[in-house]
């Protein structure tokens, strides 16, 4: 072997291991557990604070920063807004609110509670997707130490607690509702009305589609989107509260012909939905409905505020769908959901402070500056959304409230019914599965970790 | 003598050059060493630590990110009889399978085509050079996101284009069906990393000494016959540095896809590859996720660095055949 050849071996050899470290795209995960290279987040350690001393007169307190972390970065100058309002009642406070994409905020948030340089307060996913870090023990249970928890009813509790331990670890701070946005502009154009029933619904959509309009923007390119418009076309159909007290209690489960029906009733109403719908992602389905190519999305209360900012002189209303033929109720339903809640870091070093800032967001007061500034639905009663469609939608679940089924209820175990029932519906509408594949995909998926009667 | 007793010749009797600033004899092992170094630090820092940590995890339980008891082989187990992770698994692995027969059909076939070309060609060889390389300088993500652009069904310029030259039949949601999603990302996964084959079939056509192709001219060998006979053996070694680079990019593969095909692969799973159901699992799946998503990426590992092993192997044996 000659001199040069076995250097330019060598040099082969150097430029593959140098390639397997630089052009191998593995994903990051394999170095994931090592929390230090992970948290890419600006994560601002907070100061330390030396913790209030408990002399009697309490005068001399050092100044706290409280970080809050959150994955709504559209709201960050309305949460600054509010937080200033808690600092100018807490001298001595600084609250600081910093926000991350919300398709890694899971990851962030977890990484981020393991070690230093993690937030004093999060805002947390509800119900399954609290799991993994109560689990973990990386909270505070708050029940006992925030008397304000007394404001939001059992069933809002529900997605702030563990389900191991039952205790609750976080304040809700919003609810989200799913119905039909309509353009009031296009409907009174073409003289139509919100419809009382299936038949005139149907009507609408044919009328809409005649005239050269997408009737429905519907994404099924996002599979997230599928399982909110299946329940508000479909709850009223499989039964919604009651069909959700039998399946809880192993009385039924998602093989019920009604519940197959509920998922047929999605592929019934493709013909309205936008040519090759697969394609369409849910920015597009936005987008359809804002330049007015499409007349109405179905979709949940937390849109109002893009369509606000977006297409602020559109006419919007929202309506409920109508129960389907051979519903097992009889009148609309509106799903929702308690989107989230505010909990304190187990680690956190100004715990006292932080819990004090949670108390408050229980109280009448934040609720209402969340919902005229943030433009979504409070949890708590006394609150007034000021936003038309906002109010709608407070009226819509206060009367007819049900489960967003697998939101709730089915997100506690892997593979989560909503992704189910998403993926399924998508293939449903490409015709590759039928409505009863569906529903036994979710059913086969569910029961590996679901049992009944817990 | 023919052309292919040319090639033989040359082999033997390859002038030996002095490597510059060595001094006589063996090679400095140590200044090799020096240099090798740093990388070598880096890649067993931030590339080996972890592939053993994956290794120790993936027999792990997993609570959130805090680390349970030791449960030996369950986690592999899990990984290949847990609905629908069964289902998605060998679909994605045959999905790589495509994308790797797709990209060295395409891409390092258009490679080599180019590399040959600018060689002989005289006019703006280094500006076609750079123009060539330049795609895959940009990210995979910003790529794919300019690329589901154009292709989008709605608002996308390529289906506009085509149906106002009047091949409005072929206009279909390119991304959005699962016969054609697949094809179209190998497609612009090639577009994006043509140049890197092509360079390093460039260099590798330049090492061939050009005495050697004037004395196949001089025998009348084609263009076609010098490339079969003289250039494509002597190009073994960089064919099989090339193949075993893409085999590995192509398995690893996962930021094209996601930015075009979304984490769960869509539409309806037909993009899905390993790299995405990593993801999932390790990132969207439920409370014991780490342990399932280190135990695949150990199967990963050791799937894509043993064929790698073997292929190098045989392409050496290969080179040696041709020797």
């Amino acid at each position: 072997m000659t001199r040069k050849s076995m250097l330019y071996k060598l040099v082969v050899l150097v430029v593959l291991l140098a390639a397997l470290a630089g052009c191998s795209q593995a994903p990051a995960a394999t170095k994931a557990p090592a929390p230090a290279k992970a948290t890419e987040a600006p994560a601002k350690a907070t100061e330390a604070p030396a913790k209030a001393t408990e002399a009697p007169k309490k005068e001399e307190k050092e100044p706290v920063t409280l970080t809050v972390w959150s994955w709504r970065t559209e709201d960050e100058q309305a949460y600054n807004e509010i937080f200033d309002v808690y600092e100018a009642a807490h001298p001595g406070v600084t609250v600081e609110f910093v926000t991350f994409v919300n398709t890694d905020y899971n990851n962030i948030l977890a990484t981020g509670l393991t070690g230093e340089g993690g937030p004093d307060i999060a805002q947390l996913r509800a119900y399954g997707g609290l799991q993994p870090l109560t689990e973990a023990g990386q909270l505070v249970a708050l029940d006992g130490k925030v008397e304000t928890l007394a404001n939001f009813t059992p069933g809002l509790l529900k997605g702030a607690t563990g389900i191991k331990d039952g205790h609750v670890y976080g304040v809700p701070f919003g609810i989200q509702a799913v119905a039909a946005y309509y353009n009031k502009g296009i409907f009174d154009k073409l003289g139509l009305s919100e419809p009382k029933t299936w038949d005139e619904f149907i009507n609408v959509l044919e009328t809409l589609k005649k005239e050269g309009y997408i009737p429905l923007a519907a994404p099924a390119k996002d599979t997230w989107m599928l399982p909110i418009i299946h329940d508000a076309v479909g709850a009223p159909r499989y039964g919604g509260p009651e069909f959700e007290k039998k399946v809880l209690a192993g009385e039924t489960d998602f093989m019920d012909p009604n519940y197959i029906a509920s998922i047929q009733l999605v592929k019934d109403l493709q013909p309205y939905m936008a040519d090759d719908v697969v394609g369409v992602g849910y920015q597009d389905s936005r987008t359809l409905f804002i330049t007015e190519r499409a007349a109405i999305f179905i979709g949940g209360s937390f849109e109002v505020g893009f369509w606000r900012d977006q297409a602020g002189d559109l006419d919007l209303d929202v309506f409920r769908v109508p129960p389907a033929p051979d519903s097992v109720l009889d009148s609309p339903l509106t799903p929702g959901w308690m989107d989230g809640s505010y909990g304190v870091n187990a680690q956190s070093d100004a715990q006292e402070e932080a819990i004090e800032l949670v108390t408050w967001m229980g109280t009448p007061e934040f609720g209402q500056m969340f919902t005229e500034k943030i433009k979504q639905l409070s949890p708590l009663a006394d609150t007034k959304p000021v936003d038309p469609l906002l109010q709608k939608f407070a009226k819509f679940y206060a009367e007819t409230p049900t489960s967003y089924l697998h939101l709730v209820n089915f997100r506690y175990g892997d593979p989560s019914g909503s992704t189910l029932l998403g993926n399924g519906i998508q293939k449903m509408l490409l015709g590759d599965m039928t409505a009863e594949e569906v529903a036994k995909s979710v059913q086969d998926g569910v029961s590996q970790w679901f049992k009944p009667g817990q | 003598m023919t052309a292919s007793d040319l090639t033989k010749k040359a082999h033997k009797t390859r002038p030996r050059k002095k490597v510059q600033g060595v001094g006589s004899g063996a090679p400095a092992w140590g200044m090799i060493a020096l240099f090798i170094l740093p990388a070598f630090l880096l890649y067993s820092v931030f590339m080996v630590w972890p592939l053993f940590q994956s290794l120790y995890f993936s027999f792990f339980e997993f609570k959130g990110l805090v680390r349970g008891g030791f449960v030996g082989l369950r986690n592999f187990q899990e990984l290949l009889t847990r609905y629908p992770l069964n289902e998605q698994l060998p679909k994605a692995f045959l999905h790589n399978v495509y994308f790797f027969i797709g990209t060295m059909l395409i891409q390092n076939s258009l490679g080599l085509l180019f590399a040959r070309l600018l060689y002989v060609s005289r006019f703006g060889k280094r500006f076609l050079q750079s123009l060539y390389t330049m795609p895959y300088l940009i990210s995979a993500l910003v790529v794919g996101y300019l690329w589901s652009l154009m292709l989008n069904p709605l608002f996308g310029p390529i289906n506009q284009v085509l149906k106002a030259v009047g091949l409005g039949a072929w206009a279909r949601p390119w991304l959005g069906d699962p016969a054609t999603a697949l094809p179209v990302i190998i497609l612009v996964n090639a577009w994006q990393w043509v140049g890197f084959p092509m360079l390093l079939f460039s260099a590798g056509l330049a090492n061939i000494g050009e005495d050697l192709r004037e004395a196949a001219r001089i025998d009348g060998a084609t263009s076609w016959k010098l490339f079969r006979h003289i250039e494509a053996p002597l190009l073994l070694p960089v064919i099989g540095i090339v193949t075993v680079l893409t085999f590995i990019g192509n398995f690893n593969a996962f930021g094209i896809v996601w930015a075009m095909g979304g984490v769960n692969g869509e539409p309806a799973g037909s993009t899905d590859v390993l790299g995405l159901v990593f993801y999932r699992t390790a990132f969207r799946g439920g409370i014991d996720a780490f342990g399932l998503a280190s135990a695949l990426a150990v199967l990963m590992f050791i799937f894509i660095f043993g064929v790698s092993m073997l292929m190098l192997g045989r392409f050496r044996r290969w080179e040696e055949d041709l020797q």
